[in-house]
C-alpha cells in the first residue's frame, strides 16, 4: 500500500504543475519580455507623489521578476516623468504607448489623467491610474480604471466621520488650491449641507505657499471646533508646523497626507499628535505582518517611507500579474478581466470592480500618536 | 489682528532677507539674478546635510553652509556671468534662470524630492502674550534681518571694499582705471549675495521645511520686493519685504486666501505704474 503523505505529495506536485500550467498557457500570448510602463511625476513640486508610484511598481516587478515572472517571462518596465505639467503627462503617455507595453500604471494627479483621456482611448490599451478627482472615471473610457479611493467616497465619508463619530459641528475647511484640493473642498461642504452643518471657515492655499497663518488665524477666529486638511505630505505638514507655532489646539482630519510617514517625519510629536487621515491604506500603520515588512523592505531598499499610494501601486501591478495569469497579453480580455474583478484580495484591502471602473472602496482610519501613526480602523463605501 | 500682523511682519522679514542677497549681487552687476530663490533652497539642502549627513553641531552647520554657499558664489559667477560679461543683460538674466532649474534639478537628484525638516537652534519653543503667539525661531529671524541689514549697510557704506562694489555698480570701466579691481568686487559680490541665499535657507528651512522647488516662489516674492523697495536700496528691501508680507497676509485674512498671490503682484503691478522706481529708488532712464 503506498503511504497516505506519498500520496499528498504527488497530489500537491500536481496541482502545482497545474497551476504552474494554467499561469504559463495565461502567459502565452504575452511578448518576452512582458513590457509593462509607468508615467508619474518624478521632478517638480509634486514629486513626492510620483516617487510613491514608482517605488510601489519597481518594488512589485522586482518581486515577481526574482519569483520567476508571469508564465516564466520577465517583466520590463519603461518609465516617463510626467513632471507637474499636464502637457507634459499627455507626452509621455503618447510615448510610452508607442512601445505597445500591455499595461500602463498612470498617475496618481487627476488633470494628468483628464488629459491622457482620449491618447488612451485611441491606444487601446488598458491604463491603471490613482487620479482621486471622483469625475475621473466617469468619462465613459473603457481602458480607464482607478484602484485608489476618491475625492467622492472621502467627501462622503469624512464629514460623516466629523458629524456622527468626533461630535463636532463647527468644522473648517482648508485645502490647497489645486484641482485635488478645491475639488475636495467643494464635495466636503456639499456633504456637510446634506448632514445639516455649515463650516464656520473655508479657506485655500497655493500649492507653493509656506505661510499658511493668515489661513489658520482666520480659521481659529471663526470659532471652528475642528479643521478638514485637504493636502501634500509637504503642505500639510507646514499647516500643522504653523498650527502649532500659533497655539491652535484645535483637532485637525484629513487626507491621507495628514498622517504619512513623508509627514510625520518633519513633524515633532507635539506638531503630529492627534491629527486623524481618512484614505488610502497605510501599510507602516497596519497591524498587519505582511504589510509591515513590505514598508520596512521598501524603506530599506529606496530609503523613502511608503505611503497610501506606494501601496496602491504595488497592488496594482500585482492585480495585473492575475489578470495576465488568466488572460494572457490581450488587451481587450486583459480589460474586460479587471474590469469584472471581484474581491482581489491586495496588501491591505480587497478590490471589487464597479460599472464605472473603480476598483477600491475601502477608506483606512489612521490617527497620529506622537510621531507614530496608529490605525483606527476602515470605512466602507456603502453597497461594498 | 495683532496676530495677522505678526504673522504678516514675520513672512516679510523672510522676503526682506532674501531680497538683501538679491541686491548684493545688482549692486555689483546691475543684474537680476533669477536664480536667488535656489541658491537659498541649496543653503537649506547644505544645512541639511549637515545635520543628518555629517552629523554637525548646529553652529557647525552654518558655518560650514556660508562656507560652501561663497563657494557656490563663485562658481555661480563663473557660469553664470563671467563668460556673458558685456554681452546684453538679458543673456545673464536667461542665464540665471537656467542655473536655477539645474540646481532644482541637481538637489532632486542627489537629495531626493521629499521635504525635510531642518532644526531650529531655538527648538519650537514660543512665546505667548495674551492671544497673540510668536515662536522663537521667527524672533530669531527678525534679529537676523536686522543684523544682516546693519552689517550691509555698513559693508556697503563704510568700507573700502563696499566702496569699490559701488564704483563697480556705476561704472565699470571707470572703475577699472581708478584701481578697483573689478573682477574680484564682481566675486566677492557673488559669493556674499550666495551667502546670505544660504542664510536666508537655513532660517526659512524649520518653519517652511526644504524641498527642491521651495526656491522658485520665494525667488519670486524677492523679485516683487525689490521692485516695489527699489532696486538695490537696502532700506527698501526691507521695507518692501515687510510690506509685502502684512499686505498679503491682512488680504489673505479679510479678503480671500484664494488670492494671496495675486495681491503681492497686482502691489508690484501697482508699483510699476505709479511709482516704477519703487519706494526708495531713484529715477532711471532704463529699468530691468
Amino acid at each position: 500500500m503506498i503511504p497516505f503523505h506519498r500520496v499528498l505529495s504527488v497530489a500537491v506536485a500536481l496541482a502545482c504543475a497545474g497551476i504552474a500550467d494554467t499561469q504559463a498557457q495565461g502567459a502565452a500570448s504575452c511578448p518576452s519580455p512582458i513590457p509593462v510602463a509607468l508615467t508619474t511625476p518624478l521632478t517638480g513640486a509634486i514629486a513626492l507623489l510620483g516617487i510613491q508610484a514608482k517605488l510601489g511598481v519597481e518594488f512589485a516587478i522586482d518581486e515577481i521578476n526574482a519569483a520567476g515572472g508571469i508564465g516564466g517571462k520577465q517583466v520590463k518596465l519603461a518609465t516617463e516623468d510626467a513632471t507637474a505639467s499636464a502637457t507634459t503627462a499627455l507626452n509621455t503617455m503618447n510615448r510610452l504607448l508607442e512601445g505597445k507595453p500591455v499595461v500602463v500604471f498612470s498617475s496618481m494627479i487627476s488633470p494628468h489623467v483628464f488629459t491622457q483621456n482620449d491618447a488612451i482611448k485611441k491606444g487601446e490599451t488598458l491604463v491603471l491610474a490613482a487620479g482621486t478627482n471622483a469625475q475621473l472615471t466617469k468619462q465613459a473610457n473603457p481602458w480607464l480604471v482607478r484602484f485608489h479611493v476618491h475625492d467622492g467616497q472621502l467627501a462622503d465619508a469624512v464629514p460623516r466621520y466629523v458629524v456622527e463619530s468626533m461630535k463636532k459641528s463647527k468644522p473648517a475647511i482648508l485645502a490647497v488650491s489645486d484641482d485635488y484640493g478645491l475639488g475636495a473642498s467643494k464635495g466636503l461642504q456639499a456633504a456637510f449641507e446634506r448632514l445639516k452643518v455649515k463650516p464656520v471657515a473655508v479657506e485655500s492655499y497655493g500649492l507653493a505657499d509656506k505661510d499658511m497663518t493668515a489661513q489658520l488665524t482666520k480659521i481659529k477666529s471663526a470659532g471652528a471646533d475642528v479643521i478638514l486638511l485637504w493636502g501634500r505630505p509637504g503642505d500639510v505638514a507646514i499647516v500643522l508646523k504653523q498650527r502649532r507655532a500659533l497655539g491652535i489646539e484645535i483637532p485637525v482630519i484629513g487626507n491621507p497626507s495628514t498622517v504619512a510617514a513623508t509627514t510625520v517625519a518633519n513633524l515633532t510629536p507635539e506638531e503630529a499628535d492627534g491629527a486623524i487621515g481618512i484614505g488610502g491604506m497605510l501599510a507602516q500603520a497596519s497591524p498587519d505582518p505582511r504589510a509591515q515588512e513590505f514598508a520596512k523592505k521598501v524603506l530599506d531598499k529606496t530609503k523613502v517611507p511608503v505611503d497610501n499610494f506606494g501601496v496602491a501601486y504595488r497592488d496594482a501591478v500585482y492585480m495585473i500579474k492575475t489578470v495576465i495569469e488568466k488572460v494572457g497579453c490581450d488587451r481587450a480580455k486583459m480589460r474586460d478581466e479587471l474590469r469584472a474583478i471581484k474581491d482581489w484580495k491586495g496588501l491591505l484591502i480587497s478590490y471589487v470592480a464597479d460599472r464605472d471602473g473603480d476598483l477600491a472602496h475601502t477608506m483606512g482610519i489612521y490617527r497620529n500618536k506622537g510621531k507614530t501613526t496608529e490605525f483606527v480602523g476602515t470605512i466602507q463605501e456603502p453597497g461594498f | 489682528m495683532l496676530q495677522l500682523l505678526l504673522n504678516g511682519l514675520a513672512m516679510g522679514a523672510i522676503y526682506a532677507l532674501i531680497a538683501l542677497g538679491l541686491l548684493q549681487i545688482f549692486n555689483a552687476v546691475r543684474i537680476v539674478n533669477f536664480a536667488q530663490g535656489q541658491l537659498l533652497m541649496l543653503g537649506a539642502f547644505f544645512g541639511l546635510a549637515g545635520v543628518n549627513q555629517l552629523h554637525l553641531p548646529i553652529w557647525a552647520v552654518y558655518l560650514a553652509t556660508f562656507a560652501a554657499m561663497a563657494l557656490i558664489g563663485l562658481v555661480f559667477m563663473l557660469v553664470a556671468y563671467y563668460p556673458l560679461r558685456g554681452k546684453p543683460f538679458y543673456l545673464v538674466i536667461l542665464t540665471t534662470i537656467a542655473v536655477g532649474i539645474v540646481l532644482e534639478n541637481l538637489v532632486l537628484i542627489i537629495w531626493g524630492p521629499l521635504p525635510q525638516s531642518l532644526p531650529s537652534p531655538f527648538g519650537s519653543a514660543q512665546w505667548r502674550l495674551g492671544d497673540v503667539v510668536i515662536s522663537t525661531h521667527v524672533v530669531f529671524i527678525f534679529f537676523t534681518t536686522a543684523v544682516l541689514l546693519a552689517a550691509q549697510w555698513w559693508f556697503l557704506m563704510c568700507t573700502r571694499f563696499g566702496r569699490m562694489v559701488q564704483a563697480t555698480s556705476q561704472d565699470m570701466e571707470m572703475a577699472r582705471l581708478v584701481g578697483v579691481r573689478v573682477r574680484h568686487t564682481i566675486a566677492v559680490a557673488f559669493m556674499l549675495g550666495a551667502v546670505l541665499a544660504g542664510a536666508g535657507g537655513l532660517l526659512v528651512a524649520p518653519l517652511f521645511l526644504a524641498e527642491p522647488s521651495m526656491g522658485g516662489a520665494l525667488g519670486l516674492k524677492a523679485f516683487v520686493v525689490s521692485v516695489i523697495g527699489g532696486f538695490g536700496n537696502l532700506y527698501g528691501a526691507v521695507i518692501a519685504g515687510l510690506l509685502l508680507g502684512v499686505v498679503e497676509t491682512l488680504a489673505a485674512g479679510y479678503i480671500s486666501s484664494n488670492f494671496r498671490d495675486a495681491f503681492a503682484f497686482l502691489l508690484m503691478v501697482a508699483f510699476l505704474f505709479v511709482r516704477p522706481q519703487g519706494l526708495f529708488g531713484e529715477k532711471q532712464s532704463e529699468r530691468v
